[in-house]
């Protein structure tokens, strides 16, 4: 234990102090950084929804309309852009065009006829909701003016347009509503991770392999330890760059500007806290899944080039579990028995899990069986890992076979048994 | 402190590496181990190491099976490799205490041993900065790190200019009189005659030859004097004219003052020296002459692997 301990600090150490990877930690929190805010804050500088000026006055909205009277159009205007004056003209569009441009109007209305109209404005952005916003007061306009021709006065209109309804929803089991979307992206980010900081284990094998330091480790530490040891040791070193991440992530939520969260970004953080527990305990385990497969199978690469053909097979099967995840998660299909075995398995398990525990009703019972059922997944793959690092780390030239690896476990199975009778 | 190898023996597949093979080594002491390449050499050393189980055979300590926790083990492998990319102090650190030292001591010794390298000035420079015979004597340096009771050396000189071979020798010579057991393989005869008072010959898996150097150089027949003289071409007609009744042949060597007799019988040789004195011949030396480790080495690894 001792000396799993020792090699589990080496190899941590090893990681973050390795330039590339605070490099790449300060990258990403970096983008993290500016993906929290900057379009909150663009939209804010941008924004065409009436923020008031510096110096305090509100933008103004120009309508001209000789269809609708003066009060409708400031009450439906004023009902979407509430924080702007509404200033009812009889400029013609070349003078509205002007005065846009110039900045004296945040935009310009022209209604020409009942259901037709102009909208002026400097820019058009891609995410400005002005023209859903100019439909539905132009329809509201339209309704109220038609039922006031057929006798139901503007208010009474204005009550049958907008009724007001109050829906309870009543979840039994887990509110997809709020959950998918943290779901849908802290299912990336493990995947991610656990594929990155896997490679990075299995990188590691094969640098010590390649400078030949391994027959000088295997003499001085059990198999088991030095795997365990590397495993854990990037593992923790993932974790460290995933938590820097995250509380930079956290930090500009709290510390940015109000304008600096849009409410888009901020679904992705409002995650529950046991949606975060459950990640960190699914994203562990299914580190540990990964990390000891491509530990072990970096131990049969004599060269860097051999690693991608030897961890290939179970980044595959990890993606096709993610795909197929994402697909269920859309499809809503999450009761459905795949899943369910899914959640069982060795390194679909941990992602299938996750995606059950914080979308549907699962029992505490079936929670508990799939996390035993992984730790004992863990434990038996962290010691057929040893024991094929124990083989391949000598090993030198091609990589072999499956079948050769199988009977080469069982020459080894054996020889350790006639050892311990011995 | 006594390792004893009994009768070991070990199979890749069908292929038998090692067929009862049997060793012994004591503190203090170097045992030398020979072998043409693929003798069986590195697979033993492996196998002390416990990188390899063997099929059958034994490993003792001192009549009780050989714990490598219980013993501090010094190995220089054959494939030599440290972490290129890594400060050299760090590694003889990590080394040192995979080794079983504590942090303290593994600091300690690795100052100790970077100052006796002559390497001190590198301790915080990464190992690939350096030119091959000074990672050769990190290695050295990490081999040796844990104060071993045991010392596996695989080939240590291969790669090293005589410089730093010359220190290496002088190392090994201080562990050795530190009372450090050593298995030493090597191909290079003549440092093995100069560290090993015993020595151990492989071919094909198996001991062709074992035991005390000089006992078994003692053990060849010892009727081949070697004569050294200004006046060779006045004593080699001599021998031949006066001296046949106890001379096998008399050879003359053409570049140096050498003549060489093979006697009958080896006790004769006292009978030819007191007959080159009567006659007042100037004679510089006159020795038996005793086989080379090489000349042994060969004789039994002929026609092996």
């Amino acid at each position: 234990m001792k000396q799993m301990l020792k090699i589990l600090k080496f190899e941590y150490l090893n990681c973050v102090k390795n330039k590339a990877f605070i490099i790449v930690t300060v990258v990403l929190m970096a983008a993290v950084f500016l993906v929290v805010l900057i379009p909150g804050i663009i939209s804010g500088m941008s924004s065409d929804g009436g923020a008031d000026d510096e110096e305090g006055t509100k933008s103004i909205i120009a309508v001209n309309s000789s269809v609708y009277d003066d009060k409708t159009i400031r009450d439906e205007f004023s009902a979407f852009y509430p924080e702007c004056d509404i200033k009812i003209t009889d400029e013609n569009i070349k003078s509205l065009k002007d005065n846009v441009n110039n900045g004296e109007y945040l935009f310009a209305v022209y209604i020409d006829e009942e259901l037709s109209c102009s909208y002026i404005t400097v820019n058009n952005s891609m995410f400005s909701e002005s023209g859903q916003n100019l439909y539905d007061i132009i329809k509201n306009m339209y309704c109220i003016k038609y039922l006031g021709e057929h006798g139901i006065a503007s208010d009474e209109a204005k009550k049958i347009l907008n009724p007001a309804i109050t829906q309870n929803t009543i979840t039994t089991g887990t509110d997809q509503t709020k959950n998918f979307l943290p779901v849908y992206f802290l299912m990336c980010v493990s995947f991610m991770a656990v594929a990155t900081y896997g490679q990075l284990v299995a990188q590691s094998v094969v640098t010590e392999k390649n400078t030949r330091a391994m027959e000088l480790l295997i003499t001085c530490a059990k198999p088991s330890h030095l795997i365990f040891g590397k495993v854990i040791g990037s593992g923790l070193a993932g974790l460290t760059q995933l938590t820097l991440i995250a509380l930079t992530g956290i930090a500009s939520v709290s510390s940015g500007p109000d304008a600096g969260i849009n409410e888009f970004m901020s679904q992705y953080f409002n995650i529950p806290v046991l949606t975060v527990i459950y990640f960190l305990v699914f994203f562990i385990i299914g580190y540990f899944m990964v990390a000891f497969l491509l530990g072990a199978l970096a131990s049969f690469a004599s060269k860097s080039e051999d690693l991608n053909t030897l961890i290939s097979p179970v980044v595959l099967v990890l993606s096709v579990v993610y795909l197929v995840l994402i697909f269920m998660m859309q499809s809503e299909d999450l009761g459905g028995s795949v899943l369910n075995v899914l959640s069982y398995l060795p390194i679909s398990g941990p992602l299938a899990m996750f995606v059950r525990v914080s979308l549907t009703n699962v029992e505490v019972w079936d929670i508990c069986l799939s996390l035993v059922l992984q730790v004992v997944e863990v434990y038996l793959l962290g010691m057929l890992a040893a024991a094929i690092y124990k083989i391949g780390v000598l090993m030198y030239g091609n990589p072999p076979k499956l079948n050769e690896i199988i009977r080469l476990l069982n020459v080894q199975r054996k020889a350790d048994k006639a050892r311990k009778i011995g | 402190m006594k390792l004893e190898i009994k009768n070991l023996s070990k199979s890749f597949s069908e292929k038998e590496v090692l067929r009862d093979i049997s060793l012994t080594a004591e503190s203090g002491k170097a045992l030398g181990l020979l072998g043409r390449n693929g003798a069986g050499k590195t697979t033993t050393i492996r196998i002390v190491m416990g990188v390899f189980y063997q099929n059958s055979g034994d490993i003792l300590i001192d009549g009780k099976p050989f714990d490598r926790n219980n013993i501090r083990i010094g190995y220089l492998p054959e494939e030599r490799g440290l972490y290129p990319k890594k400060k050299i102090g760090e590694q003889l650190i990590y080394f040192g205490m995979l080794r079983g030292l504590s942090k303290k001591q593994a600091v300690r010794n690795t100052v100790r041993w970077l100052e006796r390298m002559g390497m001190s000035e590198y301790k915080d420079k990464k190992l690939e900065t350096l030119s091959k015979g000074n990672q050769q004597k990190i290695q050295l340096a990490v081999t040796l790190l844990c104060d071993p009771q045991l010392v596996i050396l695989d080939e240590p000189f291969s790669g090293l200019d005589p410089v730093n071979a010359m220190l290496l020798k002088d190392v090994i010579k201080e562990v050795i009189d530190g009372g450090a057991m050593v298995l030493f393989s090597s191909h290079q005869m003549n440092y093995i005659e100069e560290f090993c008072d015993d020595i151990a010959i492989l071919n094909s898996g198996k001991i062709v030859l074992s035991g005390n150097i000089t006992e078994i150089k003692r053990s060849y027949p010892r009727n081949m004097i070697e004569i050294g003289s200004l006046q060779k071409n006045n004593i080699a007609p001599f021998i031949i004219h006066n001296m046949g009744d106890i001379s096998e042949t008399v050879e003359t060597d053409e570049k140096d003052p050498i003549i060489r007799v093979k006697l009958k019988r080896a006790g004769d040789k006292m009978k030819l020296m007191n007959a080159l004195l009567d006659e007042k011949f100037d004679i510089d030396s006159f020795k038996v002459c005793e086989p080379s480790l090489n000349d042994i080495f060969v004789e039994y690894t002929e026609g092996g692997i």
